[in-house]
Formats: C-alpha cells, structure tokens, sequence
C-alpha cells in the first residue's frame, strides 16, 4: 500500500526524517513542509540522505514553504502547491504524517 | 473522495494554517470533508477568546468562518478542550466555571468521533507539529 510520508519538523532538530527513511516502503513517497523543507538545504547530510533514495523515492516539497525559506529545489524534488497537495493525498492509499 | 482531517496544533501554528489550506483545496476540488476534529492543543483554534496581534493572521477565526460557511462537522475533543479551559455553556456550568469560550459553529465530543470519521472517510490527514 503506497503512503505518502508528511514532514513538517526541521531534520536538524530530531531524527523524524531518519527514521522516516528507514521505514519508507518501495512505493511510498515523501511530502516536505514547513521546517522540513530544510532538508532539501544543498550539502547537508538530511539533502544527501534524500539524493541517496531518489532512484526509487519520490520527494515532493510544499511551494510556499520552501519559497518563505529561500530554499533552491535540486531537480529530484518536485513542487507543490496546497491543490497538489490534496491530488498527492489520493494518489497515495495513505497520507501518515509524522507528528 | 471523503476526506476526515484532524488538527493537533493551535491557531498560531504554521501547521494549522496549513491545516486550513489544504481543507480549502480539498473543498475546491469537488471533495467531501466529513468531518473537521480538533485534538490536543488544536482545540485552542475553536476558543471564542483568541485574540491575534493585529499584523497577523486569526487563523482561529478563519477556522470558524470555513466551517460555519461550509457547514461542516467540526467537532472538538471533550477531554482535550476541557484540560485546556475551552468549555461550552453546559460545560461551564457542569464544572462552575465562571465562563464559557466555545460556541457554534464547534462541537464538543469524544474521540469516538475520530474513530468514526477514520471508518467514513477514503482517508485520514493529519496536521501538528510546527
């Protein structure tokens, strides 16, 4: 069953992405928000971990988030706006937010 | 597609005006929200007494104008407002408390009312955190 994995908490402050991608099944996919968004930071080792993945994960990003951020998007990660958002979450059989 | 959302974090939480804007996209696009739950520190959004600094948002009362407007279930945690001092008029005067601060278009009910949006709904999304 494919989920969709929704971060919102800075990967510099708690090891939420960490295990995220530990758990991550083939299928499933990855949405950024708010401080998560500064995983995509270039040279970081959060960005390295995602780069690592992207051959078979799909990483999405929340527009606005990571524009108020100022963060440049490296081309294995995809935009999207809150419409996006909501096709993302019935694409996907589940949407788990990591709270 | 029914959607069932459940907000853990206050009004003044990124997370909730998110939270606020993906319900309107889902409404947008010709899907069904069944029910709006408001948890943990999200009841604070369904307080009638929050009062946002002048150069931000009240995203407390956005809330309420997009359910009220749409005529959406939006029901708060009993257990969860009570902790937090959000109370309706039976609540208030079943404790004697000297007020009460949630009124409609809110709800005040148990958790069972999650549960049984989660079995209604296509999917469960939740919003907290930062």
């Amino acid at each position: 069953m494919a989920t969709l994995h929704v971060l919102s908490n800075s990967p510099f402050t708690d090891s939420r992405l960490s295990s995220c991608l530990r758990v991550l099944g083939s299928e499933d996919a990855i949405l950024l928000c708010g401080d998560a968004t500064y995983a995509l930071r270039a040279d970081t080792a959060a960005a390295q971990s995602l780069n690592a993945k992207t051959g078979s994960l799909k990483v999405f990003v929340l527009d606005e988030d990571a524009t108020a951020r100022h963060i440049a998007l490296p081309d294995w990660a995809q935009s999207v706006d809150y419409a996006g958002f909501v096709t993302l979450s019935v694409h996907y059989d589940k949407v788990n937010t990591w709270l | 597609m029914k959607f069932a959302i459940a907000l853990h974090s206050p009004a003044h939480a990124p997370s909730s005006r998110r939270a606020l804007l993906f319900a309107k996209a889902v409404l947008a696009q010709g899907h069904e929200i069944v029910r709006l739950f408001f948890y943990q520190d999200g009841v604070h959004s369904a307080s009638g007494n929050v009062v946002s600094p002048q150069d931000e948002s009240d995203t407390a009362a956005q809330w309420r104008d997009f359910v009220s407007t749409h005529k959406l279930d939006g029901v708060v945690c009993i257990a969860a407002a009570l902790r937090r001092g959000v109370l309706n008029a039976e609540e208030a005067e079943r404790y004697s408390r000297p007020a009460a601060n949630l009124s409609a278009p809110w709800e005040l009910s148990g958790l069972g009312q999650l549960h049984e949006a989660v079995q209604t709904a296509d999917r469960l999304i939740c919003f907290g955190g930062p």
